[in-house]
């Protein structure tokens, strides 16, 4: 008897309709094949299915059973076929057909019960574009499937709650969609903003990089509270929107790191790999074509803490994906796209030593050995960074004293406000375009949304002159300089905005004066 | 390429005086013999300070300005410095390489060197061509450093430094040392310390070495900023900024305002000349200091 199941394939964040033919036939001798290019994963599933169905106290066919997973001639991975193969054989031993317009999907347990899988969210999605009714999904898995609406979800505990089903028995309920974090104030954060004292400049450039989702690169000794102000970042950015959390969500549901009963993320993604980290663990990529640090961190923030100590190679790979928020990856195999719209905050010491500029160590390095560091990270990918910042060494001690300073420190919660007013109007501006921050602006859009007076554009020219700026640089300072309207809420960029971007263009002053 | 021996008439008289002046001077960029009439030889650590630095231009410049040749090191730090000064107020200077004329050392400086050579300056150096540097070509260097000018003026350095040994064969020679002082708490002030204590001559102004070449300051330009012109803002942030270099983050928690306000003042000051950004701190620029 030939049972014909449906299922999907997940390429990347690609999903492909996928059918799994179960012949058991009389003749011949007993067998149990798999074809259709399985990978190991898929090929032991054989085992896993004999024993599952087995153990459900259903007896297994000594019979001939051929598998085909069509369309043949692509690469099979992952155990999510355990389901519709057990299925189909459950199906024929009935000698009935699987309910028709469903989708089946999910790995099985030797005890017949279903764990749970990655890629639920992306099966229910696929579902949904294809106008498929019904998917049945193991029950862990099944309330990730449910964020996507219109789709009827079927938690599938184990295989024996599936045989009632099929003789038409029992009436199988659709799970229903259940937020299990209520809708969170804010991105969590380690540290609030208020916590970290003094550093009033770095603040206020995590502030304009937050509001216009620009990359922030920062240069300080070890000690300065370069990493603090980096985790506290996440606290003052806006929550993210309904489109965004799903496609935040469909990536982490692709790599497979939704908890069980997980629901849609609500949070900014919050990504800070060690700087041994190789260049396809940061892009992303591999045998089975998995999504990279930069796009786990997309809609929030990749932190890569000492830059310069970061492989060269993945550094210069971060180029594409910084500029086009997004990166595919092409293997000889397979192809795959996924996005990385993410805000880059990168932190490095002055020089190898560390204490190049400190108040009170000696930086032991030669010049030869400072130039060799700081040349670690190329042009291009400077040029990416937006806004650069010198995070001086703080007495902090003396400064927890004043009663003053304390007073006056700012919580994340107020920055985030101010962030949110100017978020909102960067949406109504880019209403009409592709983009939603003024970090992402190319050259048409600059001239479209960002006319200089006469004043402003001298002011910069000035500036050009005094602090040696390349072409690249004058369009940075006059994007940071829109968002820092936008903080103040006028459409108009007006002279004092600009004068305070030119704050943020430390590495080309600094590379200036070295041949001044 | 010039090669000039010791036989020669247009070999430098000062440099003839020493006890083992070198044979043969290999030179490149424009010979001129009046380069050598009037030579003073600036000389200081590789770890320069942000205050060396501003030593360096100030005094430098002025001298140069006056017209004496300014003879150090090519090495990075002051003698670097002091040849950029000099050059950038068109005056001349000599670099004086601890390898032969031809290799560039330290490398990353091939800028300046080809800008000395540009400008009418002048790279000579008693080694062959293609001579590479090594311990001991350095102190050899130092002595014609030395050697060339009438005197030396010494502005940072630790207590063993070449800063010192050059320091040393100006007294051998017999020729005037000037020192700069420094800020007792760093540990490059301690070879200016030193030789002002032994009886060089302390220098606090450009004129304390022009006087001994028997020359005046030619007149400085009118300052362009006059204090009457500036806000509140910025006059408070000129007199907190005088007394001691600050961090942008110190002057605001100081001035108590926010620091996108700062920031914008901070520019314009910048723009306007008023103050300079240097290794996080702001100064009050060289042109405003005396004021």
């Amino acid at each position: 008897m030939l049972v014909k199941v449906a299922s999907a394939l997940n390429l990347g964040l690609h999903t492909l309709a996928m059918e799994v033919e179960v012949n058991v036939a009389n003749r011949g001798l007993p067998a149990f094949e798999i074809v259709g290019l399985p990978s190991k994963a898929v090929a032991e599933s054989k085992e896993r299915v004999r024993t599952a169905i087995s153990n459900s106290r259903i007896q297994f066919p000594t019979k001939r059973i051929v598998i085909n997973l069509a369309p043949a001639d692509v690469p099979k991975e992952g155990a999510f076929y355990d389901l519709p193969i057990a299925v189909g054989i459950v199906a024929a031993i009935l000698g009935c057909q699987p309910p028709e317009k469903s989708l089946f999907f999910g790995e099985l347990s030797l005890d017949g019960t279903l764990r749970h899988t990655k890629g639920a969210l992306l099966l229910a999605l696929f579902a949904k574009e294809k106008g498929i009714k019904n998917v049945f999904v193991p029950k862990p898995s099944a309330n990730e499937a449910a964020i996507i609406k219109g789709v009827n979800v079927y938690p599938v505990e184990n295989i024996s709650q599936l045989l009632p089903f099929f003789c038409g028995q029992l009436r199988f309920e659709p799970v229903v969609y259940n937020e299990i974090h209520s809708r969170p104030k804010a991105s969590r954060a380690e540290f609030d903003m208020s916590e970290v004292l003094g550093q009033e400049q770095t603040k206020r450039a995590m502030e304009i990089a937050a509001a216009g989702g620009h990359n922030i690169f920062m240069v300080g000794s070890p000690g300065s509270g370069k990493t603090m102000l980096a985790r506290a970042f996440p606290g003052i950015l806006p929550l993210l929107t309904e489109e965004e959390s799903l496609e935040v969500t469909k990536v982490y549901s692709a790599s497979g790191l939704i908890r069980p009963e997980g629901s849609l993320i609500k949070a900014r993604p919050f990504r800070a790999p060690h700087h041994t980290i190789s260049s396809v663990g940061l892009i992303g990529g591999g045998s089975k074509l998995k999504p990279g640090e930069i796009s786990l961190a997309h809609r929030g923030v990749l932190f890569l803490d000492e830059f310069n100590e970061f492989p060269r190679l993945a550094l210069e790979a971060l180029r594409q994906p910084l500029e086009d928020g997004c990166i595919t990856i092409c293997r000889s195999k397979q192809r795959a796209t996924f996005p990385s719209q993410f805000i880059l905050i990168a932190s490095a010491n002055p020089c190898p030593c560390g204490y190049l500029y400190h108040p009170k160590k000696a930086c032991v390095c030669t010049q030869r050995e400072i130039e060799k560091y700081k040349k670690r990270i190329s042009g291009p990918v400077l040029d990416r960074i937006d806004l650069c910042v010198e995070v001086p060494v703080a007495d902090f001690r003396a400064l927890s004293q004043e009663k003053r300073i304390k007073e006056s420190l700012e919580s994340s919660e107020t920055i985030r406000q101010r962030i949110i007013k100017a978020r909102k109007m960067q949406e109504s501006r880019f209403k009409k375009e592709t983009i939603y921050t003024n970090s992402e602006m190319r050259n048409k859009h600059i001239k479209k949304y960002c006319g200089l007076s006469k004043e402003v554009d001298q002011l910069l020219f000035k500036a050009g002159v005094r602090f040696n700026l390349s072409a690249r640089s004058y369009f940075k300072m006059i994007k940071i300089s829109r968002s820092i309207a936008d903080l103040e809420g006028t459409e108009e960029i007006e002279i004092s905005h600009m004068a305070e971007a030119l704050q943020y263009c430390s590495l080309e002053k600094r590379d200036a004066s070295v041949y001044r | 390429m010039k090669i000039v021996e010791i036989k020669s008439l247009e070999y430098p008289c000062l440099l003839r005086q020493i006890n083992d002046p070198p044979e043969k001077l290999y030179c490149k960029g424009s010979w001129d013999a009046n380069l050598f009439n009037n030579c003073l030889a600036v000389v200081g650590s590789r770890r320069m300070t942000v205050y060396g630095k501003q030593i360096t231009n100030e005094l430098v410049s002025k001298i140069a300005l006056s017209g004496i040749t300014i003879v150090s090191g090519f090495m990075y730090g002051v003698d670097a410095q002091a040849h950029k000064a000099a050059l950038s107020v068109g005056g001349k200077t000599i670099a004086v390489m601890p390898c032969g004329i031809d290799l560039i050392h330290p490398g990353h400086q091939k800028d300046l060197y080809e800008q000395i050579i540009a400008e009418g300056s002048l790279i000579i150096s008693e080694f062959e061509r293609n001579f590479p540097p090594a311990r001991w070509t350095y102190p050899k260097r130092n002595r014609i450093v030395a050697g060339l000018s009438q005197a030396t003026l010494v502005i940072e350095g630790s207590s063993k430094s070449g800063t010192l040994i050059t320091a040393e064969f100006a007294k051998k020679f017999k020729r005037k040392l000037f020192a700069v002082p420094g800020p007792l708490t760093s540990s490059l002030s301690q070879a200016t310390s030193q030789l002002i204590k032994e009886g060089a001559s302390l220098v606090a102004d450009p004129d304390d070495v022009l006087g001994y070449y028997g020359l005046s300051r030619s007149k400085d330009s009118a300052n362009p900023f006059l204090e009457s012109n500036l806000s509140e803002l910025e006059k408070d942030i000129l007199k907190k900024l005088r007394q001691e270099p600050k961090e942008f983050d110190a002057l605001c928690r100081l001035t108590k305002i926010s620091a996108s306000k700062l920031g914008t003042v901070i520019s314009f000051m910048l723009l306007k000349g008023l103050v300079e950004e240097e290794s996080g701190k702001y100064y009050v620029s060289k042109s405003r200091f005396s004021a």
